[in-house]
């Protein structure tokens, strides 16, 4: 280390700054992770429905959020939203819409490729039995298609939990946030950057872990 | 606010957006280059090799897949110079975050590749006698390349969008010029929804290709 010592108090004395931005991004990340379970769900069966103009807009609403940077949506959502809708909303809520808005559109895409993923004869052994389409839905597609869908859904849920991070550049005091304000008041970047990534890596660690597993359990029973 | 003088006061901008445009694109194009060979190599060293190699491997895997992007611009642009004591300039630290990022991510999808060829494949190597410098280059690679070439699209697409955070560390790419321009003229709603645009329009072609390239593979596999 080329001059630069590695000073321990500077991250013990920002641990309790770095604490508070933790809880803004983990509520964050709650928050959203559950909008983005149910408007996914819900999306997805918008985007598979029979009735067409409610099918376009699903599959533009999922196309217009899993093509443009994430950064992008929440720059616009803060500059533009305002100006088009005369609404002002505070900086979090708004956070909230973009994020969880992000992560629907992502959810969507794992709900439908869940349910195409499950195979044609399923559907021809409904009809041989003659279930109606609803008890088809509810008793053999959706319990298979939630099934296989969790593991892509809790990968877009660890995604989510970096994605939050993003919200330090429109100066919501996430966890970044007061990373990037404490670099600059303390002078020691190395100490706090490392910090916060250590503390995003932990909290992505064991999610990964959970997603290896379930993807091993889903293979044994799909075997 | 109407359509005309909105369209002029985009068409007085376009160069600056293209600049950007090109920048984002040049950021893109050499982390693609960089990463990608890399994540190959990684993914090999991940299935078969060295235990310490490996665990060097699967700890850089996992600190940049759990880690945010914009944390790790952050730190290469900050810590890496401190403890080298170099400077390395700014569009080397941005080109070796996006390349290790893309690393890290598309290794993950090579191993899923290699490992979804079915035991029975190389099996009927050993049936046919073939020696591994036969069966590797003849049988497991081309259907491992075939089977990941999908997911690695996809990655080069997230690669191109994460490129936009690189405008939180003062790159002039897309997303900054967009966001420069809308601070200077006050006029955030085109320039950001153009901005956004233009990142659609990329991203959604090459999200089509993939489809595209899927589709024909799942004929081909069934047949």
């Amino acid at each position: 280390m080329n001059g630069y010592t590695w000073d321990s108090s500077v991250v013990f004395s920002s641990l309790p700054q770095l604490m508070s931005g933790l809880a803004v991004t983990l509520q964050l990340t709650g928050i959203c992770a559950v909008i983005g379970l149910v408007g996914g769900f819900l999306v997805c069966l918008m985007a598979m429905s029979r009735i067409l103009p409610l099918r376009w807009i699903a599959v533009i609403f999922i196309e217009l959020f899993r093509c443009t940077p994430a950064l992008v949506q929440i720059i616009w959502i803060f500059y533009c939203v305002p100006f088009f809708f005369g609404i002002f909303m505070d900086p979090f809520t708004m956070a909230v819409l973009a994020l969880g808005m992000n992560i629907t559109a992502f959810n969507a895409e794992a709900y439908r490729a869940a349910i195409q993923a499950i195979p044609s004869s399923h559907y021809d052994a409904c009809t041989a039995l003659g279930l109606s389409s609803l008890k088809r839905t509810i008793y053999v597609i959706l319990p298979q298609a939630v099934l296989l869908a969790i593991p892509v859904l809790l990968t877009n849920t660890i995604g989510l939990l970096q994605q939050t991070a993003l919200v330090a550049i429109v100066a919501i005091s996430d966890l970044m946030y007061q990373g990037k304000s404490l670099a600059t008041q303390t002078y020691r970047p190395i100490e706090i950057y490392s910090t916060v990534a250590f503390i995003y890596f932990i909290l992505s660690l064991p999610l990964s872990q959970v997603v290896g597993f379930c993807e091993k359990r889903l293979r044994a029973r799909l075997a | 606010m109407n359509l005309a003088t909105s369209l002029s006061f985009l068409y007085d901008y376009r160069l600056a957006l293209f600049t950007g445009l090109g920048n984002t694109l040049y950021f893109t194009s050499l982390g693609l280059a960089i990463g990608l060979p890399l994540g190959f190599i990684v993914s090999i060293i991940r299935q078969s090799g060295h235990p310490i190699l490996k665990a060097i491997a699967t700890t850089y895997v996992e600190i940049f897949r759990g880690t945010p992007v914009l944390v790790q611009l952050f730190w290469f642009f900050f810590c890496l110079p401190a403890l080298l004591g170099v400077d390395l300039g700014n569009v080397t630290s941005t080109i070796t975050t996006l390349a290790l990022y893309m690393g890290a991510i598309s290794s993950e999808s090579c191993r899923a590749a290699l490992k979804s060829i079915g035991a029975e494949q190389r099996d009927a190597c050993i049936a046919l006698g073939l020696p591994a410098r036969v069966s590797v280059p003849y049988v497991i690679l081309p259907q491992t390349i075939m089977r990941a070439v999908p997911t690695l699209l996809s990655n080069c697409v997230t690669l191109f969008k994460e490129s936009a955070l690189v405008s939180a560390v003062g790159m002039a790419d897309l997303m900054y010029q967009g966001q420069m321009i809308a601070d200077s003229t006050a006029r955030p709603i085109e320039i950001l929804t153009a901005t956004a645009l233009i990142y659609f329009f990329i991203a959604f072609s090459v999200t089509r290709i993939v489809t595209y390239y899927e589709q024909s593979f799942l004929k081909r596999l069934k047949l």
